[in-house]
Protein backbone atom coordinates (compact mmCIF):
# COMPACT_ATOMS: atom_id res chain seq x y z
CA UNK A 1 0.00 0.00 0.00
CA UNK A 2 2.71 2.13 1.00
CA UNK A 3 4.63 1.92 -2.12
CA UNK A 4 1.61 2.33 -4.36
CA UNK A 5 1.04 5.85 -2.73
CA UNK A 6 5.30 6.21 -3.11
CA UNK A 7 4.43 5.49 -6.79
CA UNK A 8 1.48 7.49 -7.22
CA UNK A 9 3.23 10.64 -5.97
CA UNK A 10 6.25 9.58 -7.46
CA UNK A 11 4.22 9.72 -11.08
CA UNK A 12 2.51 12.98 -10.06
CA UNK A 13 5.31 14.52 -9.29
CA UNK A 14 6.74 13.56 -12.61
CA UNK A 15 3.40 15.14 -13.91
CA UNK A 16 3.71 18.25 -12.50
CA UNK A 17 7.26 18.57 -13.56
CA UNK A 18 7.03 17.55 -17.27
CA UNK A 19 4.06 19.90 -17.11
CA UNK A 20 5.88 23.06 -15.96
CA UNK A 21 9.00 22.65 -18.52
CA UNK A 22 6.22 22.24 -21.28
CA UNK A 23 5.01 25.66 -20.37
CA UNK A 24 8.35 26.83 -20.22
CA UNK A 25 8.96 26.15 -23.93
CA UNK A 26 6.55 28.73 -25.65
CA UNK A 27 8.37 31.75 -23.97
CA UNK A 28 11.65 29.82 -24.28
CA UNK A 29 11.07 29.36 -28.06
CA UNK A 30 10.39 33.42 -28.61
CA UNK A 31 13.80 34.75 -27.23
CA UNK A 32 15.49 32.27 -29.53
CA UNK A 33 15.65 35.00 -32.42
CA UNK A 34 17.55 37.07 -29.43
CA UNK A 35 19.23 34.48 -27.89
CA UNK A 36 20.87 33.90 -31.26
CA UNK A 37 22.97 37.53 -31.16
CA UNK A 38 24.03 36.39 -27.53
CA UNK A 39 24.83 33.54 -26.86
CA UNK A 40 25.04 33.84 -22.92
CA UNK A 41 21.69 34.52 -22.50
CA UNK A 42 20.22 31.10 -23.69
CA UNK A 43 22.55 29.61 -21.22
CA UNK A 44 21.96 31.89 -18.41
CA UNK A 45 17.95 31.16 -19.45
CA UNK A 46 17.96 27.35 -19.07
CA UNK A 47 19.81 25.65 -16.56
CA UNK A 48 17.10 23.19 -15.16
CA UNK A 49 17.86 20.71 -18.43
CA UNK A 50 20.29 19.54 -20.44
CA UNK A 51 20.41 22.06 -23.55
CA UNK A 52 20.34 18.75 -25.63
CA UNK A 53 17.01 17.70 -23.95
CA UNK A 54 15.35 21.41 -24.18
CA UNK A 55 16.33 21.62 -27.44
CA UNK A 56 14.89 18.54 -28.37
CA UNK A 57 11.49 19.16 -26.83
CA UNK A 58 11.31 23.06 -28.85
CA UNK A 59 11.96 20.68 -31.74
CA UNK A 60 9.13 18.55 -31.09
CA UNK A 61 6.85 21.39 -30.36
CA UNK A 62 7.97 22.94 -33.63
CA UNK A 63 7.53 19.86 -35.42
CA UNK A 64 4.20 19.31 -33.85
CA UNK A 65 3.19 23.07 -35.30
CA UNK A 66 4.27 22.49 -38.91
CA UNK A 67 2.17 19.32 -39.56
CA UNK A 68 -0.79 20.66 -37.56
CA UNK A 69 -1.02 23.34 -40.42
CA UNK A 70 -2.31 20.82 -43.10
CA UNK A 71 -5.70 20.83 -41.77
CA UNK A 72 -6.04 17.10 -43.89
CA UNK A 73 -3.42 15.61 -41.28
CA UNK A 74 -4.44 14.64 -37.93
CA UNK A 75 -1.47 15.49 -36.04
CA UNK A 76 -3.37 13.88 -33.10
CA UNK A 77 -2.76 11.09 -34.37
CA UNK A 78 1.17 11.29 -34.85
CA UNK A 79 3.87 10.84 -32.22
CA UNK A 80 6.52 12.77 -32.82
CA UNK A 81 10.01 11.53 -30.66
CA UNK A 82 13.29 13.64 -31.08
CA UNK A 83 16.28 12.91 -30.10
CA UNK A 84 19.16 15.12 -30.80
CA UNK A 85 17.72 16.39 -33.50
CA UNK A 86 16.67 12.93 -34.91
CA UNK A 87 13.38 12.34 -35.22
CA UNK A 88 11.19 9.51 -35.03
CA UNK A 89 7.72 9.49 -36.45
CA UNK A 90 5.16 7.37 -35.07
CA UNK A 91 1.52 6.51 -35.11
CA UNK A 92 -1.60 6.93 -38.31
CA UNK A 93 -2.81 8.62 -40.93
CA UNK A 94 -5.69 8.10 -43.02
CA UNK A 95 -3.76 8.14 -46.77
CA UNK A 96 -0.94 6.51 -48.08
CA UNK A 97 0.22 9.84 -49.31
CA UNK A 98 0.24 11.83 -46.29
CA UNK A 99 3.09 9.15 -44.56
CA UNK A 100 5.33 10.91 -47.10
CA UNK A 101 4.08 14.14 -46.80
CA UNK A 102 4.58 13.94 -43.06
CA UNK A 103 7.95 13.14 -43.54
CA UNK A 104 8.94 16.16 -46.33
CA UNK A 105 6.82 18.48 -43.61
CA UNK A 106 9.37 17.59 -41.00
CA UNK A 107 12.10 17.47 -43.42
CA UNK A 108 11.53 21.05 -43.37
CA UNK A 109 11.76 22.20 -40.21
CA UNK A 110 15.01 23.89 -39.08
CA UNK A 111 16.88 21.76 -36.84
CA UNK A 112 15.57 18.50 -38.32
CA UNK A 113 19.04 16.59 -38.60
CA UNK A 114 17.01 12.85 -39.78
CA UNK A 115 13.54 11.57 -39.76
CA UNK A 116 12.62 7.56 -38.92
CA UNK A 117 9.00 7.00 -40.24
CA UNK A 118 7.68 4.39 -38.76
CA UNK A 119 3.67 6.48 -39.67
CA UNK A 120 0.99 3.52 -41.09
CA UNK A 121 -2.44 4.13 -42.55
CA UNK A 122 -5.55 3.96 -40.78
CA UNK A 123 -9.05 4.40 -42.68
CA UNK A 124 -11.08 6.04 -40.81
CA UNK A 125 -14.17 4.69 -39.80
CA UNK A 126 -16.62 4.24 -42.84
CA UNK A 127 -14.20 4.41 -44.69
CA UNK A 128 -12.40 6.39 -47.93
CA UNK B 1 -15.66 -8.84 -82.33
CA UNK B 2 -18.36 -6.83 -83.64
CA UNK B 3 -19.44 -6.19 -80.01
CA UNK B 4 -16.40 -5.99 -78.43
CA UNK B 5 -16.04 -2.81 -80.53
CA UNK B 6 -19.21 -1.74 -79.74
CA UNK B 7 -18.17 -2.48 -75.86
CA UNK B 8 -15.20 -0.72 -76.09
CA UNK B 9 -17.23 2.20 -78.21
CA UNK B 10 -19.62 2.26 -74.85
CA UNK B 11 -16.72 2.52 -72.66
CA UNK B 12 -14.82 5.22 -74.22
CA UNK B 13 -18.65 7.39 -73.96
CA UNK B 14 -18.22 6.77 -70.31
CA UNK B 15 -14.99 7.46 -70.30
CA UNK B 16 -15.42 10.59 -71.88
CA UNK B 17 -18.35 11.72 -69.68
CA UNK B 18 -16.15 10.38 -66.36
CA UNK B 19 -13.53 13.18 -67.49
CA UNK B 20 -16.10 15.91 -67.89
CA UNK B 21 -16.53 15.51 -63.83
CA UNK B 22 -13.16 17.19 -61.97
CA UNK B 23 -12.68 13.59 -60.76
CA UNK B 24 -14.83 10.16 -59.60
CA UNK B 25 -13.76 7.32 -57.40
CA UNK B 26 -14.95 4.26 -57.71
CA UNK B 27 -13.74 1.93 -54.38
CA UNK B 28 -15.25 -0.56 -51.55
CA UNK B 29 -13.99 -2.82 -49.22
CA UNK B 30 -14.55 -6.54 -48.19
CA UNK B 31 -14.05 -7.96 -44.89
CA UNK B 32 -15.29 -11.78 -44.09
CA UNK B 33 -14.31 -13.85 -41.70
CA UNK B 34 -14.99 -17.08 -39.48
CA UNK B 35 -16.49 -16.33 -36.09
CA UNK B 36 -16.64 -18.93 -33.02
CA UNK B 37 -19.18 -17.05 -30.38
CA UNK B 38 -19.84 -19.24 -26.68
CA UNK B 39 -23.58 -18.00 -26.61
CA UNK B 40 -25.92 -16.53 -29.15
CA UNK B 41 -29.49 -15.33 -29.40
CA UNK B 42 -31.88 -14.75 -32.26
CA UNK B 43 -33.21 -11.00 -30.84
CA UNK B 44 -31.47 -8.34 -28.83
CA UNK B 45 -34.70 -8.63 -26.28
CA UNK B 46 -33.66 -8.87 -22.73
CA UNK B 47 -35.79 -11.80 -22.54
CA UNK B 48 -34.31 -13.49 -25.46
CA UNK B 49 -33.47 -17.36 -24.59
CA UNK B 50 -29.39 -18.96 -25.06
CA UNK B 51 -29.54 -20.47 -27.97
CA UNK B 52 -26.12 -21.69 -27.77
CA UNK B 53 -22.50 -21.28 -29.50
CA UNK B 54 -22.20 -20.90 -33.05
CA UNK B 55 -19.94 -21.34 -35.66
CA UNK B 56 -20.11 -19.37 -38.29
CA UNK B 57 -18.65 -17.13 -41.69
CA UNK B 58 -19.11 -13.58 -40.80
CA UNK B 59 -19.08 -10.37 -42.07
CA UNK B 60 -17.49 -7.17 -41.06
CA UNK B 61 -14.93 -8.12 -38.50
CA UNK B 62 -12.70 -4.82 -38.51
CA UNK B 63 -15.10 -2.53 -40.34
CA UNK B 64 -18.41 -3.25 -42.85
CA UNK B 65 -18.24 -4.37 -46.28
CA UNK B 66 -19.13 -1.61 -48.67
CA UNK B 67 -19.07 0.08 -52.04
CA UNK B 68 -19.23 3.35 -53.46
CA UNK B 69 -18.50 6.42 -55.26
CA UNK B 70 -17.08 9.76 -54.72
CA UNK B 71 -16.42 12.92 -56.95
CA UNK B 72 -15.71 16.09 -56.77
CA UNK B 73 -15.62 19.06 -58.87
CA UNK B 74 -13.49 22.35 -58.79
CA UNK B 75 -15.86 25.12 -59.02
CA UNK B 76 -13.13 27.93 -58.92
CA UNK B 77 -12.33 30.13 -56.19
CA UNK B 78 -11.22 27.38 -53.58
CA UNK B 79 -14.44 25.83 -54.04
CA UNK B 80 -15.30 22.40 -54.46
CA UNK B 81 -18.77 20.72 -55.07
CA UNK B 82 -18.52 17.30 -53.41
CA UNK B 83 -20.70 13.54 -53.67
CA UNK B 84 -20.18 10.35 -51.95
CA UNK B 85 -22.65 7.38 -52.74
CA UNK B 86 -21.54 4.56 -50.11
CA UNK B 87 -23.90 1.39 -49.34
CA UNK B 88 -22.27 -1.70 -46.69
CA UNK B 89 -23.32 -5.40 -47.67
CA UNK B 90 -23.17 -8.56 -46.40
CA UNK B 91 -20.43 -10.29 -48.08
CA UNK B 92 -21.54 -13.79 -46.72
CA UNK B 93 -25.01 -13.39 -48.61
CA UNK B 94 -24.61 -10.43 -50.70
CA UNK B 95 -27.64 -8.39 -49.33
CA UNK B 96 -27.72 -4.56 -48.35
CA UNK B 97 -26.83 -3.11 -44.54
CA UNK B 98 -29.79 -1.77 -42.74
CA UNK B 99 -32.39 1.54 -43.32
CA UNK B 100 -33.76 3.75 -41.48
CA UNK B 101 -36.74 1.68 -41.87
CA UNK B 102 -37.58 -2.04 -40.50
CA UNK B 103 -37.57 -4.87 -43.05
CA UNK B 104 -36.46 -2.41 -45.72
CA UNK B 105 -32.29 -2.56 -47.22
CA UNK B 106 -30.55 0.39 -48.80
CA UNK B 107 -28.38 0.33 -51.77
CA UNK B 108 -26.39 3.39 -50.01
CA UNK B 109 -27.73 3.08 -46.52
CA UNK B 110 -24.04 4.97 -45.63
CA UNK B 111 -23.84 8.02 -47.88
CA UNK B 112 -26.02 9.90 -50.11
CA UNK B 113 -24.63 13.11 -50.28
CA UNK B 114 -24.34 16.27 -51.55
CA UNK B 115 -22.23 19.10 -50.41
CA UNK B 116 -19.51 21.81 -50.55
CA UNK B 117 -16.05 22.05 -49.31
CA UNK B 118 -14.27 25.75 -49.40
CA UNK B 119 -12.61 28.06 -47.11
CA UNK B 120 -15.76 28.06 -45.21
CA UNK B 121 -15.21 24.81 -43.84
CA UNK B 122 -17.32 21.70 -45.15
CA UNK B 123 -21.27 21.02 -45.72
CA UNK B 124 -22.98 17.93 -46.48
CA UNK B 125 -26.50 17.14 -46.86
CA UNK B 126 -28.04 13.40 -47.04
CA UNK B 127 -27.93 10.39 -45.02
CA UNK B 128 -24.60 10.22 -43.53
CA UNK B 129 -22.45 8.85 -40.91
CA UNK B 130 -22.41 11.53 -38.58
CA UNK B 131 -19.86 13.37 -36.34
CA UNK B 132 -20.63 11.76 -33.62
CA UNK B 133 -18.94 8.07 -34.48
CA UNK B 134 -15.67 9.64 -36.01
CA UNK B 135 -15.77 12.12 -32.80
CA UNK B 136 -15.50 8.03 -30.75
CA UNK B 137 -13.64 6.30 -33.10
CA UNK B 138 -10.61 8.70 -32.52
CA UNK B 139 -10.97 8.78 -29.09
CA UNK B 140 -10.91 4.55 -29.21
CA UNK B 141 -7.69 2.47 -29.36
CA UNK B 142 -10.07 -0.22 -30.84
CA UNK B 143 -11.00 2.81 -33.42
CA UNK B 144 -14.95 1.58 -32.92
CA UNK B 145 -14.03 -1.35 -34.62
CA UNK B 146 -17.19 -3.80 -35.44
CA UNK B 147 -15.66 -6.45 -32.93
CA UNK B 148 -15.32 -5.23 -29.16
CA UNK B 149 -14.88 -1.36 -29.61
CA UNK B 150 -16.50 1.91 -28.44
CA UNK B 151 -19.16 1.17 -31.02
CA UNK B 152 -20.42 -2.40 -29.59
CA UNK B 153 -20.63 -0.79 -26.25
CA UNK B 154 -22.73 2.25 -27.88
CA UNK B 155 -25.03 -0.35 -29.61
CA UNK B 156 -24.95 -2.49 -26.28
CA UNK B 157 -26.53 1.19 -24.66
CA UNK B 158 -28.88 0.77 -27.54
CA UNK B 159 -30.09 -2.55 -26.86
CA UNK B 160 -30.42 -1.66 -23.21
CA UNK B 161 -32.64 1.12 -24.38
CA UNK B 162 -35.06 -0.91 -26.37
CA UNK B 163 -33.51 -0.85 -29.58
CA UNK B 164 -34.33 -4.26 -32.14
CA UNK B 165 -31.49 -3.75 -34.63
CA UNK B 166 -34.05 -4.33 -37.61
CA UNK B 167 -33.49 -0.57 -38.60
CA UNK B 168 -30.25 2.23 -37.80
CA UNK B 169 -32.47 4.24 -35.85
CA UNK B 170 -30.90 4.00 -32.62
CA UNK B 171 -32.66 5.07 -29.35
CA UNK B 172 -29.47 6.82 -27.74
CA UNK B 173 -27.37 8.95 -30.51
CA UNK B 174 -26.98 7.70 -33.52
CA UNK B 175 -24.89 5.98 -36.51
CA UNK B 176 -26.35 6.87 -39.35
CA UNK B 177 -28.78 10.18 -39.70
CA UNK B 178 -31.11 10.27 -43.02
CA UNK B 179 -32.36 14.16 -43.82
CA UNK B 180 -28.99 15.15 -42.37
CA UNK B 181 -27.55 18.64 -42.76
CA UNK B 182 -23.33 18.37 -41.49
CA UNK B 183 -21.42 21.62 -41.50
CA UNK B 184 -17.65 21.14 -39.99
CA UNK B 185 -15.38 23.95 -39.81
CA UNK B 186 -12.05 24.03 -41.00
CA UNK B 187 -9.48 23.22 -38.73
CA UNK B 188 -8.45 26.10 -36.14
CA UNK B 189 -5.29 25.01 -34.14
CA UNK B 190 -6.53 21.98 -34.38
CA UNK B 191 -9.73 22.31 -33.14
CA UNK B 192 -13.03 21.40 -35.57
CA UNK B 193 -16.81 22.45 -34.49
CA UNK B 194 -19.17 19.81 -36.38
CA UNK B 195 -22.68 20.86 -35.85
CA UNK B 196 -26.17 18.58 -37.29
CA UNK B 197 -29.53 19.26 -38.10
CA UNK B 198 -31.61 17.07 -39.46
CA UNK B 199 -35.30 18.45 -40.32
CA UNK B 200 -37.83 15.69 -39.65
CA UNK B 201 -40.04 16.98 -42.66
CA UNK B 202 -43.06 15.95 -40.65
CA UNK B 203 -46.27 17.62 -41.83
CA UNK B 204 -47.74 20.23 -39.35
CA UNK B 205 -44.93 19.11 -36.60
CA UNK B 206 -41.79 21.07 -36.70
CA UNK B 207 -39.69 19.33 -34.22
CA UNK B 208 -41.22 15.89 -35.16
CA UNK B 209 -38.02 13.52 -35.76
CA UNK B 210 -35.32 16.36 -35.81
CA UNK B 211 -32.31 15.35 -34.93
CA UNK B 212 -29.62 18.48 -33.70
CA UNK B 213 -25.96 17.61 -32.77
CA UNK B 214 -22.27 19.49 -31.56
CA UNK B 215 -19.39 17.66 -31.65
CA UNK B 216 -15.94 19.77 -30.84
CA UNK B 217 -12.71 17.87 -31.40
CA UNK B 218 -8.87 18.39 -30.96
CA UNK B 219 -6.11 16.82 -32.51
CA UNK B 220 -2.48 17.65 -32.58
CA UNK B 221 0.70 16.89 -30.51
CA UNK B 222 -0.36 13.38 -30.47
CA UNK B 223 -3.61 14.05 -28.52
CA UNK B 224 -6.92 13.20 -29.75
CA UNK B 225 -9.80 15.55 -27.33
CA UNK B 226 -13.78 14.51 -28.39
CA UNK B 227 -17.14 16.11 -26.75
CA UNK B 228 -20.28 15.31 -28.06
CA UNK B 229 -23.87 16.44 -27.84
CA UNK B 230 -27.10 14.74 -29.60
CA UNK B 231 -30.42 14.98 -29.26
CA UNK B 232 -32.74 13.25 -31.20
CA UNK B 233 -36.77 13.58 -31.19
CA UNK B 234 -39.05 10.69 -31.88
CA UNK B 235 -35.87 8.61 -32.54
CA UNK B 236 -36.86 5.33 -33.08
CA UNK B 237 -40.74 5.27 -33.79
CA UNK B 238 -41.14 1.68 -35.16
CA UNK B 239 -42.42 -1.02 -32.57
CA UNK B 240 -40.85 -4.31 -32.54
CA UNK B 241 -43.94 -5.89 -34.83
CA UNK B 242 -43.29 -3.28 -37.56
CA UNK B 243 -44.84 -3.41 -40.20
CA UNK B 244 -47.85 -5.08 -38.38
CA UNK B 245 -48.01 -2.48 -35.80
CA UNK B 246 -48.03 1.13 -36.79
CA UNK B 247 -45.05 3.38 -36.57
CA UNK B 248 -45.68 5.75 -33.64
CA UNK B 249 -46.58 9.07 -35.09
CA UNK B 250 -44.55 11.88 -34.72
CA UNK B 251 -45.04 14.41 -32.36
CA UNK B 252 -41.58 16.56 -31.61
CA UNK B 253 -41.13 14.17 -28.54
CA UNK B 254 -37.53 14.60 -26.98
CA UNK B 255 -36.41 10.97 -26.21
CA UNK B 256 -32.48 10.32 -27.51
CA UNK B 257 -30.09 12.43 -25.65
CA UNK B 258 -26.47 11.60 -25.60
CA UNK B 259 -22.75 13.07 -24.03
CA UNK B 260 -19.43 11.60 -25.04
CA UNK B 261 -16.10 12.71 -23.63
CA UNK B 262 -13.04 10.71 -25.34
CA UNK B 263 -8.81 11.62 -25.51
CA UNK B 264 -6.67 8.91 -27.14
CA UNK B 265 -2.72 10.31 -26.79
CA UNK B 266 -0.24 8.31 -28.87
CA UNK B 267 3.50 8.06 -28.06
CA UNK B 268 6.01 5.75 -29.84
CA UNK B 269 4.36 3.01 -30.78
CA UNK B 270 1.77 3.37 -28.04
CA UNK B 271 -1.89 4.77 -28.18
CA UNK B 272 -3.74 5.30 -25.15
CA UNK B 273 -7.68 5.90 -24.94
CA UNK B 274 -10.30 6.75 -22.40
CA UNK B 275 -13.97 7.97 -22.37
CA UNK B 276 -17.55 8.49 -20.66
CA UNK B 277 -20.52 8.90 -22.22
CA UNK B 278 -24.34 9.34 -20.74
CA UNK B 279 -27.39 8.21 -22.79
CA UNK B 280 -30.70 8.85 -21.51
CA UNK B 281 -34.33 9.48 -23.14
CA UNK B 282 -35.08 12.42 -21.19
CA UNK B 283 -39.21 12.15 -21.99
CA UNK B 284 -38.38 8.53 -20.25
CA UNK B 285 -35.16 8.65 -18.07
CA UNK B 286 -36.48 6.92 -15.15
CA UNK B 287 -36.33 3.54 -17.12
CA UNK B 288 -33.70 4.84 -19.97
CA UNK B 289 -30.48 6.01 -18.36
CA UNK B 290 -27.28 4.98 -19.32
CA UNK B 291 -23.26 5.10 -18.67
CA UNK B 292 -20.77 3.72 -20.40
CA UNK B 293 -16.94 3.88 -19.98
CA UNK B 294 -13.82 2.72 -22.04
CA UNK B 295 -10.16 2.36 -21.56
CA UNK B 296 -7.96 1.04 -24.57
CA UNK B 297 -4.56 0.69 -25.04
CA UNK B 298 -2.73 -0.45 -28.15
CA UNK B 299 0.69 -1.06 -29.55
CA UNK B 300 2.58 -0.87 -32.85
CA UNK B 301 4.74 -3.12 -33.31
CA UNK B 302 6.05 -2.72 -37.22
CA UNK B 303 4.53 -0.78 -40.05
CA UNK B 304 2.99 -4.06 -40.99
CA UNK B 305 1.50 -5.26 -37.31
CA UNK B 306 -0.17 -4.33 -34.45
CA UNK B 307 -2.33 -5.06 -31.16
CA UNK B 308 -5.14 -3.13 -29.39
CA UNK B 309 -7.21 -3.84 -26.93
CA UNK B 310 -10.14 -2.42 -24.98
CA UNK B 311 -12.47 -2.53 -21.93
CA UNK B 312 -15.91 -1.28 -22.22
CA UNK B 313 -18.08 -0.75 -19.09
CA UNK B 314 -22.14 0.05 -19.77
CA UNK B 315 -24.48 0.21 -16.08
CA UNK B 316 -28.07 1.19 -15.80
CA UNK B 317 -28.11 4.11 -13.64
CA UNK B 318 -31.86 3.17 -13.08
CA UNK B 319 -31.03 -0.73 -12.00
CA UNK B 320 -27.62 -1.51 -10.69
CA UNK B 321 -27.88 -4.73 -11.06
CA UNK B 322 -27.82 -4.52 -14.79
CA UNK B 323 -23.92 -4.08 -16.07
CA UNK B 324 -21.84 -5.15 -18.38
CA UNK B 325 -18.26 -5.34 -18.56
CA UNK B 326 -16.01 -5.78 -22.35
CA UNK B 327 -12.73 -7.00 -23.09
CA UNK B 328 -11.17 -7.30 -26.50
CA UNK B 329 -8.00 -7.82 -28.20
CA UNK B 330 -7.04 -7.94 -31.67
CA UNK B 331 -4.21 -8.39 -33.86
CA UNK B 332 -3.81 -6.34 -37.54
CA UNK B 333 -1.41 -7.76 -39.72
CA UNK B 334 -0.67 -5.67 -43.33
CA UNK B 335 -0.18 -8.43 -45.93
CA UNK B 336 -0.03 -5.31 -48.53
CA UNK B 337 -0.94 -1.91 -48.58
CA UNK B 338 -4.70 -2.63 -49.44
CA UNK B 339 -5.32 -5.91 -47.74
CA UNK B 340 -4.82 -7.05 -44.00
CA UNK B 341 -5.12 -10.60 -42.20
CA UNK B 342 -6.29 -10.02 -38.49
CA UNK B 343 -7.53 -12.48 -35.32
CA UNK B 344 -9.27 -11.10 -32.39
CA UNK B 345 -10.42 -12.29 -29.39
CA UNK B 346 -13.24 -10.65 -26.86
CA UNK B 347 -15.07 -11.49 -23.72
CA UNK B 348 -18.57 -9.48 -22.24
CA UNK B 349 -20.03 -10.25 -18.67
CA UNK B 350 -23.42 -9.26 -19.09
CA UNK B 351 -25.69 -8.82 -15.86
CA UNK B 352 -29.40 -8.62 -15.79
CA UNK B 353 -31.02 -7.79 -19.06
CA UNK B 354 -27.64 -6.43 -20.50
CA UNK B 355 -26.46 -7.91 -23.73
CA UNK B 356 -23.85 -6.29 -24.99
CA UNK B 357 -22.01 -7.84 -28.28
CA UNK B 358 -18.64 -8.71 -28.56
CA UNK B 359 -19.15 -8.31 -32.61
CA UNK B 360 -21.90 -6.19 -34.33
CA UNK B 361 -24.20 -8.56 -36.20
CA UNK B 362 -24.43 -11.36 -33.73
CA UNK B 363 -26.72 -10.90 -30.69
CA UNK B 364 -25.08 -12.29 -27.41
CA UNK B 365 -27.75 -14.09 -25.14
CA UNK B 366 -28.26 -11.40 -22.12
CA UNK B 367 -27.57 -11.70 -18.56
CA UNK B 368 -24.54 -14.17 -18.78
CA UNK B 369 -20.54 -14.19 -20.23
CA UNK B 370 -19.75 -14.33 -23.73
CA UNK B 371 -16.23 -15.24 -25.83
CA UNK B 372 -16.11 -14.72 -29.35
CA UNK B 373 -13.23 -15.51 -31.50
CA UNK B 374 -12.78 -14.38 -35.14
CA UNK B 375 -9.84 -14.52 -37.69
CA UNK B 376 -10.23 -13.08 -41.40
CA UNK B 377 -9.46 -10.91 -43.66
CA UNK B 378 -10.19 -6.97 -45.06
CA UNK B 379 -9.17 -6.42 -48.70
CA UNK B 380 -10.32 -3.12 -50.19
CA UNK B 381 -10.19 -2.04 -53.50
Amino acid sequence: MKTIKALELAVAGWFVAASTIAWSQPGEAASAPASAQGASEMAASGPVAPAGRKADRALRRKVYAAIGKYKEISAGDISVIVKDGAVTLNGTVTEAAQIGNVEAITRRVSGVMSVTNKLTVKKPFGGM
Amino acid sequence: MKFKSSSLAVLMVISAAAHAQSSVTLYGVLDSGLLYQSTSAATFLPTARNLGHVYQLKDGGIYASYWGMKGSEDIGGGYKITFKLQGSFNTTNGKFGLSDTPGTTALFNQYATVGATGPFGTFDAGRQIIPMIYAMAETDVRGAQYFGSILTAWLGVNQAAGWPGTSTNAPIGALYDSNALVYTSPKFYGTTLALEYAPGGVAGQFQGGTRESAVLKYSNYGLNLSAVYYNGHDTNPFPLTYPTAPATPATGLDNNRFYYFGAMYTISGFSVSASYALGKNPAKSSTVDFEMASGGLGYQFNPSFKITSGYYYLKDRNNSANHSSEFAVGAEYNLSLRTKAYAQVGYVNNKGTMNQTIIYGAPVAPGVSTTAAMVGIRHSF
